[in-house]
């Protein structure tokens, strides 16, 4: 990951609530967590917040109706998706006896910009859970949470992918 | 065989609509969607050198028929061939036979094929991550993973667009 991008990448995470062990993986720090569950623990918990900032922002942008018409259902889809990633990482935590965290009261989106610009910040939180998804993908210990991150990484590029192509961006 | 939890609102959507709701109450989905579960990290680089084989193949074909396509085409054989490169260093780090060169697929434009094929080698792909055992496998091929993942975007994006001209 190149410098801007992985500070934008953790900024973002950081604004959504990932603990700093973490974060150092995303920075790409080596190996800060031992393997194991208390890991797995510590990657599902990040991916959680990533995956509560990322319904918030699909949740203001359909509610003020800050989406472009023609792509509100592009983000209805986009939205539902991350709530199936939220709930499958807090059913596979929980069945591992883990306390995954709730989304917060309040997220502190910046300023809202209508069209294009709120494409741009729908964008820039698929970038930043796909980037964290990437970096974090390898510490995973569990068969099952691997595979599972590995579908919603694909979900998750799929997003990113479509919402570049909106804003004319290269995507191949 | 994975846990109803692994497959339950990810890629494989398309058939767990139902599902990804209630992850915890999955377990009784139908046989077709269930994710091959890999014996070796040999068969899944086996398995991906196919698939990637027949995406190409299909692509070639397309790009030679559909006017607009080779950008395209050009840009996935790049990044195809980087990644056959990767596998090879995979192979040899972690002392695994070289793959027997697979067969190219029937002449076909059909982009609906192309689109399953490469759908085929995402699944290979993220699929294939739990049995490599080796993070450094894994972080290599998660990152053909989200390249592999954006070529079946542009390709779903570019059957929507035939779509909407038809």
């Amino acid at each position: 990951m190149r410098d801007g991008r992985r500070r934008f990448v953790v900024r973002i995470a950081r604004a959504a609530g990932v603990v700093p062990a973490v974060l150092s993986l995303i920075e790409g720090r080596g190996e800060a967590l031992p393997r194991g569950q208390e890991t797995d623990f510590a990657i599902l918990d990040a991916a959680l917040v990533i995956e509560h900032h990322a319904i918030a922002v699909y949740d203001t942008g359909l509610q003020r109706g800050l989406f472009p018409p023609g792509l509100r259902d592009r983000a209805v889809e986009f939205r539902g998706d991350h709530v199936g990633h939220r709930d499958t990482q807090i059913a596979i935590s929980r069945e591992r006896g883990g306390r995954p965290p709730e989304a917060r009261a309040h997220y502190d989106l910046g300023p809202l910009e209508p069209g294009d610009g709120f494409v741009r910040q729908a964008l820039q939180i698929e970038v930043a859970a796909q980037e964290a998804n990437t970096a974090l993908i390898s510490h995973i210990d569990t068969r099952d949470y691997l595979l599972s991150a590995a579908f919603i990484l694909v979900d998750e590029v799929r997003h990113m992918t479509v919402w570049r192509r909106v804003l004319g961006f290269r995507i191949y | 065989m994975p846990s109803a939890l692994a497959l339950a609102s990810t890629g494989r959507r398309r058939f767990l609509r139902g599902a990804a709701a209630a992850p915890l109450v999955c377990l009784g989905r139908p046989a077709a969607v269930r994710a091959t579960e890999y014996a070796s990290a040999s068969e899944v680089l086996d398995t991906i050198d196919r698939r990637e084989v027949e995406v190409a193949g299909r692509l070639a074909a397309i790009a030679r028929a559909i006017a607009g396509a080779q950008a395209f085409a050009d840009s996935v054989a790049s990044d195809q061939a980087g990644h056959r490169a990767d596998r090879e260093k995979l192979r040899h780090r972690l002392k695994l036979p070289t793959s027997s060169a697979p067969a190219p697929p029937p002449p076909d434009l059909s982009l609906a094929a192309l689109r399953e094929a490469q759908q085929e080698l995402v699944h290979a792909h993220a699929e294939g991550l739990p049995a490599l055992g080796d993070a450094g496998a894994v972080a290599v091929l998660a990152r053909h993973l989200v390249d592999a993942s954006r070529q079946l975007t542009v390709i779903d994006l570019w059957i929507e667009a035939e779509e909407l001209r038809a």
